[in-house]
């Protein structure tokens, strides 16, 4: 994947924030985009949020999202998490414990959080696994792992459902008598760079999935993405993206 | 030999084609056919697989599967048989989604056909294994068809 087609997949995205209803007290954008972006070809999906607050104070923390996006994009054909990591093996040990062949992307995430009256940060390495599948459904363990200054990792579980992802966020506690870590930012891609290994002719060969494909025609008004967020606050938010046809 | 042979098969399917159709599903057979089909092209969540058959219905066959992550799956076929096709849908349950080579089995139609198998109607199940790495079926029908 080269530079060009980065930033073509880059440009092509359009995010929406669009706050549910007058108590919505987080303000939230969405971000999609697919790399390359060659109708009928595979493809890397990057999908990616932001959470802020008008006045930029400490934004409630994130319970739940439904991220909803075009339910004929080919993830079930991707060839993608074609082994297993067990939800307390990637909690525990880490996602370079997991079987490389059910890495299915990778990303990052920045948290916030009230040292008073300051408000400090923490980066955490997102990492896509495949869990054991649920009632016949590709389910995706989603791991953010932190190193400063809290050593920290959660990991979210939700099923590959066509078009949906629900995903349930559990609280992280900041410090005593403070409220809980934020999530203002994640940005995650379903396939791209990866290295997956096969036998073949009694040797282990690596090789790189090849990703999600890409219908051959694009939607009218091109790739829709939604997302619905709920915050600890009981307030909800909805955002929206889309990514355009390519010329 | 093998033109003589044409030449029956083909009036035997117009003899067919022109006969009222309780007259047409004067055929009952048990149907067998299996093969490893290899990958043709793709649509996003459609894979469109071919090959050779072998079985009761000796001949080539082309499947269109659909798998859009969710574990019911679709497969639409086309048996390229002596004397005329015949035309399938069935509906299966995907097991094991995460093994490189998944398994689906479930209910197949006949509902149709060309040539001699015009009139085709049919039931039956229909097993499979999904390759997710190179898109290749392996897949084997039993049921009975009448033409």
């Amino acid at each position: 994947m080269n530079v060009r087609q980065h930033l073509a997949a880059a440009t092509a995205l359009c995010a929406l924030a669009a706050p549910a209803g007058a108590s919505a007290t987080q303000l939230t954008s969405i971000s999609a985009g697919f790399s390359p972006l060659r109708l009928g070809s595979p493809t890397a999906l990057s999908l990616g949020f932001d959470v802020r607050t008008p006045d930029g104070s400490l934004p409630s923390s994130l319970t739940g999202i439904s991220f909803h996006y075009p339910a004929d994009l080919g993830i079930g054909t991707s060839g993608l998490g074609l082994a297993t990591c067990a939800p307390a093996k990637l909690s525990f040990d880490g996602p370079q414990a997991c079987p490389a062949n059910s890495i299915m992307g990778r990303g990052s995430a920045l948290a916030k959080f009230q040292v008073s009256p300051e408000v400090s940060e923490e980066n955490a390495e997102i990492a896509l696994v495949a869990g054991p599948p649920q009632h016949g459904y590709l389910k995706l363990l989603i791991s953010a792992t932190g190193a400063y200054p809290v050593q920290a990792r959660i990991v979210m579980s939700t099923l590959l459902l066509p078009g949906q992802l629900q995903i349930s966020v559990p609280l992280v506690p900041g410090l005593p008598e403070g409220p809980d870590v934020a999530v203002v930012r994640v940005q995650a891609t379903i396939g791209g760079n990866l290295t997956y290994y096969e036998r073949s002719h009694g040797k282990r060969v690596a090789y790189r999935p090849q990703g999600i494909l890409l219908p051959k025609r694009c939607p009218p008004g091109g790739f829709h993405f939604r997302a619905d967020f709920s915050f600890l606050d009981g307030s909800h938010s909805e955002a929206q993206a889309v990514v355009k046809c390519p010329r | 030999m093998k033109a003589l042979l044409r030449c029956a098969l083909v009036a035997a399917a117009l003899s067919l084609a022109t006969q009222p159709a309780a007259a047409l599903a004067a055929h009952t057979t048990s149907v067998r056919d299996e093969g490893s089909l290899h990958f043709l092209s793709d649509e996003a969540t459609l894979i469109v697989d071919e090959g050779s058959l072998s079985g009761t219905l000796p001949g080539s066959g082309r499947v269109y599967f659909t798998y859009n992550g969710s574990p019911n799956v679709t497969a639409r076929f086309t048996i390229h048989a002596a004397g005329g096709n015949v035309y399938g849908a069935a509906k299966c349950r995907l097991n094991n989604p995460n093994n490189p080579t998944p398994s689906f089995r479930g209910a197949l139609t006949i509902v149709g056909g060309s040539g001699r198998y015009a009139h085709a109607r049919g039931s039956g199940e229909l097993f499979g294994v999904f390759h997710r790495r190179g898109y290749g079926l392996v897949v084997q029908a039993i049921g009975k068809l009448s033409y």
